[in-house]
């Protein structure tokens, strides 16, 4: 079938995009590695798809895409809290940053010409 | 306004230092007309920050024993603060929280008080503490307290986060009676009910999380 084609050459480009983009050291590197595998996985249930049938058989699910829909809403909730957790740990990195700028630059008046504050108790 | 508050503050007590939290009015230019350190965020942060960062600062200077925490918009009574420090100092305790429920308000919106009653039941309950007032801006406490404060809280939940703190630390507190007035400035500021959802939900996912 044509979807399939399509499908596959969707999940490829998608492979191509997400290998040349990701960065980070240890948690990059295992994120490219689930991201393959799960490629593969999508690239086999749509070359085999009665296979996918077949699992979800098997775990007492009643058709493949029903296992792939709820498959598919964990990653979307686990990927939601994973990215709330970055977010805070940005925000912290944010405020520590402008604290330190805040503290840094009232050492500098600039409200009066850039003078120097030496004694300002 | 501003320069009013903070030099008559100064006309008292030693050492004022003002936050900026990310404000493009004329606030800081005003403040620097003072003798007080100004403190600028380059961005917004939120109260519970600004708080913090003031806070750091002060205890780079080694000879600062204790702190108060005053809200510039006109809420707070500078002769509140005279209270607030004598009672730190002879009552032996590391924090002391002004209440403007066993003190006076002024022009309080109905339905603040509505809300900050029950923000109190669910804070007292939550943190283990027993106070007439756990929102309240005005709070003095000693150097030792001042280290170990580690504001984190987003936003205005930083007034739960601190009850809290005093809760879990066994620190000592004491209420104190504080006049809070509410000007048409300070009301349109005012915490919304919106905010309180947004509150509530920071310190029940601080406590899922564990943080």
């Amino acid at each position: 079938m044509i979807i399939q084609y399509v499908l596959i050459l969707g999940l490829i480009a998608v492979l191509f995009k997400f290998l040349l983009t990701s960065t980070g050291s240890t948690a990059g590197a295992w994120k490219r590695i689930i991201g393959l595998l799960f490629i593969i996985a999508a690239v086999l249930a749509i070359i085999f798809p009665d296979e996918l049938n077949n699992i979800a058989h098997s775990v007492g699910v009643g058709r493949g895409a029903d296992l792939l829909t709820y498959l598919v809403a964990l990653a979307v909730i686990g990927l939601y809290l994973s990215i709330h957790i970055k977010r805070e740990q940005d925000q912290k990195n944010i405020t520590t940053l402008t604290r330190r700028l805040a503290i840094l630059e009232s050492k500098h008046d600039k409200y009066h010409n850039d003078r120097q504050i030496t004694d300002k108790n | 306004m501003i320069r009013k508050v903070v030099e008559e503050v100064f006309g008292q007590y030693p050492l004022v230092i003002c936050i900026n939290d990310g404000s493009t009015d004329n606030s800081s230019e005003e403040i620097s007309k003072t003798p007080a350190i100004l403190l600028e965020h380059a961005i917004n942060l939120g109260q519970g920050a600004a708080l913090q960062t003031g806070i750091d600062y002060a205890l780079e200077l080694q000879d600062v024993l204790y702190f108060v925490t005053f809200d510039a918009d006109g809420q707070h009574s500078i002769k509140d603060i005279k209270t607030l420090i004598t009672t730190l100092k002879e009552s032996q305790v590391d924090v002391v929280l002004g209440s403007r429920f066993l003190g006076n308000t002024i022009n309080m919106p109905p339905m603040k008080k509505v809300l900050l009653k029950a923000a109190i039941l669910f804070t007292n309950f939550f943190s283990g503490v027993k106070l007439t007032d756990t929102h309240n801006g005005l709070r003095a406490f000693t150097r030792k307290f001042a280290k170990q404060l580690n504001i984190t809280m987003p936003r205005m939940s930083h007034a739960s986060e601190i009850i809290d703190k005093i809760g879990r630390g066994k620190w000592r507190y004491k209420e104190v009676p504080v006049t809070i007035s509410y000007s048409e400035y300070s009301r349109a500021k005012g915490q919304s009910i919106l905010n309180s959802v947004n509150i509530t939900f920071d310190m029940l996912l601080s406590r899922i999380l564990k943080r």
